[in-house]
């Protein structure tokens, strides 16, 4: 599968609108908000999803996200897009509850879409030159996700922004509040980190 | 950065696998809603009229978050109802202040109460002290030294128990 396509600020939803929304939800209009739920939460949750692996873990999370967001509507100066500043509140609220958590961790899994049994690089990989070739797609969501989780949260971050959600390196940078060297470096270890949990299900190409 | 890129292309090809993780069906319909429930029923709690019970939570909080927080106050608790006895038990410990240092009449003792008879003092004052119901019958003849218009003498016989 070719790499994600980068969403790219020009990507973001009319970018006018959303500022009328946000003005109009600091003034406390919650239909206004609602729109802007509507708008986000499909990202929103899936960060968290990815990061969690728990999709209990993440509807809490991601709720409280837009929660906490709202009630710090006030505060928000406009200095980045209200999508980064929204993303910012939902990562740090899912890395402290994370290192709350610490190594409790339980997986949740969502089901797998229609689209994964046809998917011809999936299919690839749990092919007969695949080393694990029984290993099903299932079976190989779990791995995948069990590797994740032993990565440090902001290793596991990057890959999920990146390399799940299709951010570019500037917004990762944005969102973490860090520089894109930074981004990058760190996107290189844990990718490493990941090829190793993974060895036995990953084939050259 | 390329050949990194390309080093890693089948562990994001396997990467690709988690965009078709996807939560169950309808979860996004209702998904605003509940947001916006939770954050109506936050501007209610945080009214003037539940304001009281919010601070009672954050109190309760605060023993969830700090538990040397609950023990320290059960102590203090524990300490303040021991003062309290031991205070209490003291005769002289009572502040003149009080109600019956105002009339200016001898406390009377719980010891001296407990004798069924009443002791002088008492009988002169109409002040008991007495876990006992039916410690004297007499009349209470005066009340802050003056004469009670309304205390009447009445006779009470119990029937004897039959039992």
């Amino acid at each position: 599968m070719a790499e994600p396509a980068e969403r790219q600020d020009t990507e973001s939803p009319a970018p006018v609108m959303e500022d009328e929304l946000v003005r109009q939800a600091r003034r406390g209009d919650l239909r206004a908000y609602d729109e802007l739920v509507r708008r986000y939460q499909e990202r929103i949750y899936a960060t968290v999803y990815h990061m969690t692996s728990n999709h209990e873990d993440a509807n809490d999370l991601a709720q409280e996200s837009f929660i906490k967001a709202f009630q710090a509507l006030k505060s928000f100066k406009g200095g980045s897009s209200f999508y980064t500043w929204l993303y910012r509140i939902a990562v740090n609220k899912t890395i402290n509850f994370l290192k709350q958590r610490k190594n409790r961790t339980h997986l949740s899994l969502n089901d797998l879409d229609f689209n994964a049994e046809h998917d011809p690089d999936l299919m690839a990989l749990i092919s007969d030159k695949t080393p694990r070739r029984e290993a099903g797609l299932t079976e190989l969501q779990e791995k995948l996700n069990e590797a994740m989780l032993k990565l440090s949260e902001p290793h596991r971050l990057v890959v999920v922004l990146h390399d799940v959600e299709g951010l570019s390196h500037d917004e990762i940078a944005k969102i973490m509040d860090c520089n894109i060297g930074t981004v990058r470096s760190r996107l290189f270890y844990a990718r490493q980190q990941l090829q190793g949990f993974l060895s036995d299900y990953l084939k050259p190409t | 950065m390329n050949e990194n890129e390309n080093n890693f292309e089948a562990l994001r090809r396997l990467l690709a696998l988690k965009r078709h993780e996807i939560p169950p069906p309808g979860y996004f319909n209702g998904f605003p809603s509940q947001v916006m429930s939770r954050i109506r029923a936050g501007e209610t709690a945080g009214s003037p009229e539940t304001a009281g019970s919010s601070w009672l939570l954050k109190f309760l909080q605060v023993f969830e978050a700090k538990p040397a927080f609950v023990g320290s106050f059960a102590c203090s608790l524990c300490l303040l109802l021991l003062v309290g006895i031991i205070y209490a038990g003291r005769p002289d410990a009572m502040p003149k202040s009080t109600f019956l240092a105002s009339v200016t009449q001898p406390v009377v003792s719980l010891a001296d109460a407990t004798s069924p008879e009443p002791s002088p003092t008492s009988a002169q004052t109409g002040l008991m002290v007495s876990t006992n119901p039916v410690l004297s019958l007499e009349p209470v003849a005066s009340l802050f030294g003056q004469e009670n218009p309304l205390a009447q003498p009445v006779n009470v016989s119990f029937p004897p128990s039959g039992n």
